[in-house]
């Protein structure tokens, strides 16, 4: 007979490297100065390692223990991160500790990473979306050791995540289960926790952080800011897509078109008597740009992805609205909020740096290899989806008995960005990126075929109206202005868009230029918004203003 | 407190900038060098007398501001301020970076005695740039893209000629600015090799230390760490266009606090202004060291 086989060597494996370490944990605590010691005897050569960076939170005392690590002990990992944010998640790679990364969102390091790729020194296994990246957690990225962060942790190593809980369940769920080592800094250790977000049981050493994980205002957006061509376009959106569809389910993208749209729907929407008729569910960051609406009864419930600095006491005030534990703070949950996107939702908005001339979009441009955050899940049309929403039914065909609807995709772009460059381009800057970084996919943010709309200052194209790609293109050069992409459009032609309803001008749809003023917005300042919190919303230092 | 330190190069000096400088490094550097420093606007003709003039001003405020131990975490010089950017990340002593940049202040001036300059274009993209001098270049007619100092603000290095052409081609396709420059020799392109080895084989000479900061380099935009790329920078930025646009990018996922730009000018700053208003600035052309190492304090303190 042959010798069994040994079912069970990750658990082996796991349990001699907690054994090699034990002479620096009591329990599973270990000191705060004794972190690089601990990811020294932890972190074995190649090991895949989920480092949490979130959209807001950053495990960032892990983060830099990680970059003293010894290179001759620890190197060649191969890192798994939902977002690169800070410098040392690249340092690592400068330093020969790690080489291969899987990552879904590179904003804010995106140049150094293009630099990496060109000269070797890190290789990319792909660009995912945030749901592609969570599921291959579970299927063959399943990683060796995850780096977390809570905010709060009790004696037995439960953990209290709080608002800021994003994906924190779903990296430690993938190694807890599969004999993956789960490391976690702790901003605080308490006696009692406000609740328990993730049981000790899944968590095997806990190192109290020398101080608070970073945290970003990411979502937070200054109604000062927001200027009358996005008002402008707001109120096109409001009436020739939110109100023509009945939407009642959506999400918004960060950009000042959404926030303005949030602040006209307690004046302009409620002249046009929506209330109550579209905007009820939202899955959103709590941002505060949603308050009057929120206080004026437009919105019922709203989901949150992450949390938002600044906003804790109104959510905890308004447990009707937000999703709020027992001890009063808000949960959030990424992965489930990036499912609802795609299977609950009636609509997506969002904005771009390019369209090309066939409505492709995406936020990578040359030499910044950016990645993209919650648009590609959130703005694409899961094919499988059957809802029988008066929105998903409207973009029906009328001609198929067997038909589907479609979900909306909405990008609302100004034609020239902030850098005075055409937002519309033949082609996008990502098609180039992909030859120089060798990418097996062109980097584009939302696809063409999942693009229901497009809204300029120009007026809306309905590409889910077009017959054929000629006639897209044509709908997308109607409201291109004078970018070169726009040039090419013909009034005869745009004539015949406007007739058949697959292009409506601001005229189209009763919405007049001279009306849209910033007194429109039912909150001009921060100042107004936290007015209409009764006082509860708290904004972040950098947003307050002194003057 | 991450602070980044931006040194400019040639374009910002003035008669009368080195009133303040502390004399006796003035001795000191015109002994080491030979050559007088007449700081005059007449005197400011001269390469050689720019470039020493702007790094003696540099030096002596990376000293003042060191002397109260402030030290940069990130250093960027453009084209003549990598020197001094060197300096401030003590890789090169000072009596070698005076002799380093006297010789090459007297390399550029007689490598090309007439006939070569540089342009600037504003309101085209960069490749939209290259495209253009693509269609002008010839051996005989040479012109090269240069220096990236904004998304949208490029330069061109050449014969005259061909610059010339360059930029009414420029003008042509939208360009809302293209100019020649005053500077005489066609720095940052291929033209200026000849002056590149030369330098080189005396930085091969001197003694360089590893840096104490990060570096970023002119020649590629990376942020460098090791005394070989900042070496290859400083021998060679001449032939390579700087990349000032990229290495401001890099600089801010450093994610620093604080910048200050060093004299003369403020272009440097207002450049960083439009990219980002997450930024302490201070610019030493319009303040005391004194008033810097205030805002210093000041900055520290509410940061922790």
């Amino acid at each position: 007979m042959t010798e069994e086989k040994n079912w069970h060597t990750h658990r082996d494996a796991k349990n001699a490297r907690l054994a090699s370490a034990s002479s620096l944990l009591n329990g599973k605590f270990a000191k705060t100065k004794d972190v690089v010691e601990v990811l020294n005897a932890l972190i074995k050569p190649g090991d895949k390692v989920v480092l949490e960076g979130d959209n807001q939170k950053q495990a960032s005392f892990l983060s830099e223990a990680l970059t003293k690590v010894d290179p001759e002990r620890v190197h060649d990992l191969h890192m798994i991160m939902s977002s690169i944010s800070r410098p040392e998640h690249l340092d690592i790679f400068d330093l020969g500790i790690a080489s291969k990364m899987d990552f879904s969102f590179a904003g804010p390091q995106s140049t150094r990473v293009s630099q990496m790729i060109a000269d070797g020194t890190m290789t990319v296994g792909d660009i995912h979306t945030y749901l592609e990246l969570f599921g291959r957690l579970f299927i063959d990225l399943i990683p060796n050791v995850v780096l977390v962060a809570a905010d709060k942790v009790d004696h037995e190593g439960n953990l209290y995540t709080g608002f800021n809980t994003e994906e924190t369940p779903t990296i430690v769920e993938a190694a807890a289960f599969h004999d993956g080592i789960v490391i976690v800094q702790a901003n605080e250790v308490v006696d009692k926790l406000p609740r328990v977000d993730i049981p000790s049981d899944w968590v095997d050493i806990v190192i109290p952080a020398d101080k608070p994980y970073q945290l970003e205002p990411l979502f937070t957006r200054d109604p000062q800011a927001i200027t009358e061509l996005q008002i402008l376009m707001g109120m096109m959106a409001i009436k020739g897509i939110y109100a023509k569809h009945h939407v009642q389910t959506l999400n918004h993208g960060v950009g000042f078109n959404t926030s303005a749209i949030e602040l006209l729907l307690p004046t302009y929407g409620e002249q046009l008597g929506l209330k109550g008729k579209i905007c009820r569910n939202w899955e959103l960051n709590p941002t505060p740009t949603l308050i009057p609406a929120i206080e004026s009864g437009w919105v019922q419930s709203v989901h949150s992805f992450g949390g938002e600095v600044g906003m804790e006491k109104y959510i905890a005030a308004r447990p009707d609205i937000f999703f709020v534990g027992k001890d009063g703070t808000m949960r959030s949950n990424r992965a489930l909020g990036q499912v609802a996107g795609q299977y609950a939702l009636d609509m997506f908005v969002g904005s771009t740096l390019q369209i090309d001339q066939w409505g492709n979009s995406s936020t990578v441009t040359n030499g910044r290899l950016s990645g993209f955050g919650g648009a590609p899940n959130m703005g694409s049309n899961p094919t499988g989806r059957r809802h029988s929403t008066p929105a998903w039914q409207s973009l029906k065909p009328d001609d198929d008995p067997l038909a589907k609807g479609q979900k909306l995709v909405v990008q609302m772009v100004e034609t020239f960005g902030s850098n005075k460059k055409p937002v519309f381009v033949d082609h996008l800057d990502a098609e180039k990126v992909r030859k120089e970084a060798k990418l097996a996919n062109v980097p584009i943010m939302i696809y063409s075929e999942d693009t229901t709309h497009i809204v300029t200052e120009e007026g809306i194209a309905y590409l889910y109206k077009t017959d054929s790609m000629e006639e897209k293109k044509a709908a997308i050069e109607a409201i291109a202005g004078v970018t070169p992409v726009g040039l090419r459009s013909n009034p005869k032609e745009v004539k015949r868009l406007r007739e058949k309803g697959i292009v409506a001008l601001p005229e189209d749809l009763g919405v007049r230029r001279e009306d849209a003023k910033r007194s429109l917005l039912a909150a001009q300042t921060m100042d107004d918004l936290v007015e209409w919190s009764h006082g509860l919303y708290n904004p972040p230092a950098k947003f307050r203003s002194w003057s | 407190m991450r602070s980044l330190w931006l040194f400019p190069g040639q374009g910002g000096q003035h008669a009368g900038m080195l009133d303040q400088v502390n004399q006796q490094l003035k001795e000191q550097v015109e002994k080491w060098t030979n050559v007088k420093l007449v700081d005059t606007a007449d005197a400011y003709q001269d390469s050689v007398q720019i470039q020493l003039s702007i790094l003696l001003l540099q030096i002596d405020q990376v000293d003042r501001l060191q002397k109260l131990d402030w030290n940069p975490t990130l250093v960027a010089g453009h084209s003549l301020g990598v020197f001094a950017a060197a300096y401030a990340a003590k890789v090169i002593s000072k009596e070698d970076v005076f002799k380093l940049v006297a010789l090459r202040a007297k390399l550029m001036q007689e490598c090309y005695p007439e006939g070569y300059g540089m342009g600037v274009v504003v309101g085209l993209s960069r490749s939209e740039v290259k495209k253009l001098v693509a269609q002008v270049h010839s051996e005989t007619n040479p012109v090269y893209i240069s220096n990236q100092n904004s998304e949208m603000q490029n330069t061109v290095s050449g014969k005259i000629s061909a610059i010339e052409e360059m930029l009414e081609l420029a003008k042509e396709n939208g360009a809302s600015k293209a100019k020649l420059l005053h500077v005489p020799n066609p720095s940052h392109s291929p033209l200026m090799q000849k002056a590149a080895d030369q330098l080189n084989a005396f930085i091969s000479t001197l003694d360089l230390h590893k840096p104490s900061c990060i570096y970023l380099a002119n020649y590629n935009g990376h942020a460098v760490k090791n005394l070989e790329d900042i070496t290859y920078d400083l021998g060679n930025n001449l032939i390579y266009p700087v990349l000032w646009e990229t290495m401001m990018q890099v600089a801010l996922e450093y994610q620093p606090t604080s910048s200050c730009e060093f004299s003369p000018g403020t272009a440097f700053t207002k450049l960083l202004k439009a990219k980002t208003d997450q930024l302490n600035i201070v610019t030493l052309s319009t303040m005391l060291v004194d008033d810097a190492d205030y805002l210093f304090n000041k900055w520290e303190k509410n940061n922790d």
